[in-house]
């Protein structure tokens, strides 16, 4: 199973906020296990799904701080359950960004309905870290279509 | 407007994840089990969104207790002189 729960960014102003979204297909291996006749995808990865929105919108801003890593759940509130097949709408607003920390208020909203929000805070670790050839796809792909726009 | 003693001990407190009544003037840094690199990065976060204070790394490794925190506060006017 890969560990990627952003599909596709809608919206995003580098730092500030971001809109994306993920598709739970149903045929995740986790619905097997959570829970037998009644799955519902686990509160832990809707917390991951915006850590990795977030992390999207502060990643943008390619300030040189290095990669935006999940540091704290400040706060979580999980309000319905998100059933397979779900298309999850999540949001991101960047409430404070600085060289050593960033802190996000993020939601995921299904079915116009918000199901869950979070209070996130961040640290950054330097890109020398990760792998050479590490990128980041969907990031890189919205980014790239916004310039063909332009273009 | 600035802020009692009481409300800056709970405030600390709750940064740390630390009992209340642990919290005083005198504890020092070590006696926080959560004044770690996160809680460090934590109290910045905090000190940044709720009182609007940016300190260095600098100034962030010269806290040494609460006491430390309470000179900061006073300084930057949240905590009043009196307190």
């Amino acid at each position: 199973m890969r560990f990627l729960f952003v599909d596709r960014i809608l919206e995003l102003e580098p730092g500030k906020s971001i809109e994306a979204e993920h598709i739970f297909s149903g045929d995740e291996d986790f619905f097997r296990d959570h829970f037998p006749g009644f799955p519902v995808v686990p509160g832990v990865l809707l917390t991951e799904m915006m850590a990795q929105a977030a992390g999207k919108c502060l990643d943008a801003e390619g300030t040189g701080k290095g990669k935006a890593m999940l540091a704290q759940i400040r706060s979580a509130s999980f309000r319905d359950w998100v059933r397979p097949g779900s298309t999850a709408l999540i949001t991101a607003e960047i409430r404070t960004s600085q060289t050593q920390y960033a802190t996000a208020t993020c939601a995921v909203v299904v079915n116009g309905a918000k199901v869950c929000t979070a209070d996130l805070l961040f640290s950054f670790l330097p890109l020398e870290k990760f792998a050479p050839d590490y990128r980041d796809e969907v990031l890189e792909s919205f980014l790239a279509s916004r310039q063909q726009g332009k273009g | 407007m600035a802020k009692n003693l009481s409300e800056i001990l709970a405030w600390v407190a709750e940064t740390f994840e630390a009992p209340a009544e642990k919290i005083r003037p005198e504890t020092r840094r070590d006696e926080i089990d959560a004044w770690d690199s996160l809680g460090i990065l934590t109290l910045m976060a905090r000190l940044d969104e709720d009182f609007h204070i940016l300190l260095t790394e600098e100034e962030i490794q010269q806290l040494r207790s609460v006491e430390d925190i309470l000179n900061l506060l006073r300084k930057r006017g949240v905590l009043g002189d009196n307190e």
